[in-house]
């Protein structure tokens, strides 16, 4: 079922390594090409920043392709006519992205992603024109669910098919729209979403336990660590409550929507659930899941004052930072004790070439960004006191310090 | 063929010892983990987030705290980052030198912050810069380049390119009369200093490996400075020119050195600049349509011939 063959994934996960080996010292330059050799396979791949500009210009055509025959033949046909065509769009989308998979054997090359990407938006276009009858939106049209299920499975398909983790991070993003077709209740929404994502999780572990150590465990890994995620937003009523659609149109929403039991239950889970992601993900030792567990653990730390409705402090802040930063030293000094700086399996030294690529592009990217971020303005105590109007740059002492 | 499988042929075929094969196969099985990246991220979290507590902090209790308290703590703590820093590196090498230690970079970069805080607050407090926000936004820039350079230390690099950019950006937005197009030479002009600046540095020697960072954001800001040109209604024609020449240089540099982000940005921003130009002078939806159907395939197949010819290259 999937577009490529096993040997062809598992060929290029072992150049991958291999090149991550030789780059670390691990094997010689003479081992490294001879070994290199051995692993040829006939997909092309090519580098993240020509993936990323033959994405955009393969969105680019496909969007003006659209909009040129929608312009030609179809400027006086009504939203609902255009239902079909979007459909046929989507199918070609699809048609192209396995076409250049299949003929051109293109991987991870941006073109055949954009397609797919395509085939899932004209999808859910075609779907959305078609159960369009221009009626007032006052009660919730069931049938219109079809919309966010009908992208959620083609996105799973394509995150199956063509192994794309952000296919699957799409398909779990259409699920929180499923059940505002099905019910107003706001604690059943909620739910609803965990149970999917719960089932999804509990299929995860039966289709992945055979998988560890493939060249389908990466993917498998994202895929559970979303999953966690997910569920993880969805019990945390707090970050729920900054809803983007609601902040769009202007609709306050507060924790009083919910019932008491149910909102003290989710309080405990949001508790509960960190320490389970990371014990799984540190047992596994499975990077992807133990990050989940750390962003669901920090993001519990800073939800829990405005869930117990507790006011919110200046040195809050200082006081999350102090804890990470005792967390790492306190775990570096426990790992350093270890014999040859390893402890249970796990070390603080660095292993892999790519974490040095990370950190590269992450110092560049963020010591640029970070500076305006850190130093948002606070209502001040004092109204009359603040500090100076400087407005850009200035490495955290920025415009209304 | 697994990854074991094969470390087993290579084993066989004696490609690679004994001991490689054990070392390695114990990798492929996670044996040992590092958590080197995790712990990373979570200092500059941690240091991000004390930073933003303490600034948020001190600028809502400093008349309750006084300024003798809040300016001896941020002292305490400048004084603190940076003697950490002078007591445990290594001595300065022009070439890149690696951390002492897992926490060293984000100390000097903590330390870097708390510098900019408590000099925001004397400024604030006590004027002594007299509102030349500019001076003190190159008095920072300046240290914080010089830190870099003697601690090898990216994050505070782009500190202090940032506050550089700060630096030109803020003097001109204290003339007068300025408009939005005043900006664009001094974009220009702290692009190709930063360039210049980053190329020189790395011709001498000192510091090779922080050149991608300046050539980035000095590239960056370039073509949006251009940008902004070629986006005016009139007298456009230069600095579409001025985007063309930008672009081959870039093409250039990344095909030449292995670059592709500068490939990337020779694609991109020149076609956005040129189809500006040209959808202006285009009437009708169809015509927009069929130009973006005809320049993207061109794009589309001049890119894939380019990536058949370097493949995976980084």
């Amino acid at each position: 079922m999937r577009a490529y063959r096993a040997a062809d994934e598992e060929a290029l996960r072992a150049r991958s390594l291999l090149k991550d080996w030789a780059g670390q010292g691990f094997l010689t330059e003479a081992q490294y090409r001879h070994m290199e050799q051995e692993t040829a396979c006939d997909l092309r791949r090519t580098n993240i920043f020509l993936r990323i500009v033959l994405f955009f210009f393969t969105l680019v055509i496909v969007a003006a392709v659209v909009a040129l025959f929608f312009t030609t033949f179809l400027s006086r046909t009504s939203w609902q006519n255009q239902g079909p065509f979007f459909l046929i769009f989507a199918a070609l989308s699809y048609a192209g992205a396995e076409f250049f998979v299949s003929g051109a054997r293109f991987y991870r090359h941006g073109v055949e992603e954009a397609l797919t990407a395509c085939s899932v938006g004209f999808l859910c276009m075609g779907f959305e024109a078609l159960l369009y009858s221009g009626r007032a939106q006052t009660q919730p049209y069931r049938l219109e669910t079809l919309v966010p299920t009908a992208g959620a499975i083609l996105s799973l398909w394509i995150w199956h098919r063509f192994g794309l983790p952000y296919a699957f991070l799409a398909a779990m993003l259409f699920v929180p729209w499923i059940p505002s077709y099905w019910t107003s209740s706001q604690p059943a929404q909620h739910l609803i979403v965990a149970a999917i994502y719960s089932a999804g999780l509990i299929a995860m572990f039966a289709i992945r336990a055979p998988q560890r150590f493939t060249y389908l465990d990466d993917g498998f890994s994202i895929a559970e660590a979303l999953l966690w995620l997910g569920i993880y937003l969805a019990i945390n009523l707090q970050v729920s409550l900054l809803d983007p659609r609601g902040l769009w149109l202007g609709i306050a929403r507060s924790p009083a929507e919910f019932p008491k039991p149910f909102y003290w239950t989710t309080w405990v889970l949001i508790w509960f659930l960190p320490p389970a992601v990371l014990t799984r993900g540190l047992r596994g030792k499975d990077r992807w899941v133990i990050a989940a567990g750390l962003v669901a653990a920090i993001l519990t730390l800073v939800t829990n004052k405005p869930y117990l409705g507790w006011p919110r402090h200046t040195w809050d802040p200082m006081l999350l930072g102090s804890v990470l930063i005792a967390a790492v030293l306190y775990i570096r000094r426990w790992l350093a004790g270890g014999e040859g700086g390893i402890r249970r399996g796990f070390t603080a030294q660095r292993l892999s070439g790519k974490d040095r690529v990370w950190m590269s592009v992450g110092t560049t990217a963020l010591g640029f960004v970070s500076p305006e971020q850190i130093t948002q303005t606070s209502q001040p105590a004092n109204p009359e006191f603040r500090f100076g109007r400087g407005d850009s740059g200035g490495g955290g002492a920025s415009s209304d310090f | 063929m697994t990854i074991f499988a094969r470390l087993d042929q290579w084993k066989e075929s004696g490609a690679i010892s004994s001991e490689q094969h054990a070392y390695l196969a114990g990798l492929s099985r996670h044996e040992p983990f590092s958590i080197f990246f995790e712990l990373n991220v979570l200092l500059y979290a941690g240091v991000l987030a004390f930073i933003a507590g303490l600034g948020w902090t001190v600028t809502t209790w400093s008349r309750q705290l006084g300024d003798v308290l809040v300016l001896a703590m941020l002292s305490l703590l400048l004084a603190a980052s940076f003697w950490y820093c002078l007591s445990r590196a290594a001595a300065w090498s022009r070439a890149e030198t690696p951390s002492p230690n897992l926490i060293f970079d984000y100390v000097l970069y903590f330390g870097s912050l708390v510098w900019s805080v408590e000099l925001a607050y004397l400024e604030n407090r006590f004027h002594i810069l007299s509102g030349q926000w500019d001076d003190y936004l190159l008095v920072t820039a300046v240290l914080y380049l010089l830190l870099a350079y003697r601690f090898d230390n990216r994050f505070v690099l782009s500190l202090g390119l940032s506050s550089l950019a700060g630096w030109f950006g803020l003097t001109i937005s204290q003339w007068p009369s300025r408009q939005d197009a005043d900006y664009r030479p001094y974009a220009i002009l702290y692009s190709l200093t930063a360039g210049a600046a980053g190329a020189i540095l790395h011709r001498f020697g000192l510091k090779p490996h922080f050149l991608s960072t300046y050539l980035n954001i000095a590239a960056n800001l370039l073509f949006w400075a251009l940008l902004s040109g070629v986006f005016q209604s009139h007298g456009y024609g230069v600095w579409l020119l001025a985007l063309l020449v930008a672009c081959g240089a870039s093409l250039a540099w990344g095909l030449a050195r292995r670059q592709f982000s500068f490939v990337a940005y020779a694609a991109v921003y020149p076609y956005i600049g040129v189809s500006s130009i040209l959808v202006r002078d285009i009437h009708g939806d169809s015509a927009v349509f069929s130009y973006f159907v005809v320049s993207g395939i061109a794009m589309l197949v001049m890119l894939i011939l380019l990536a058949r010819r370097f493949g995976r290259e980084a």
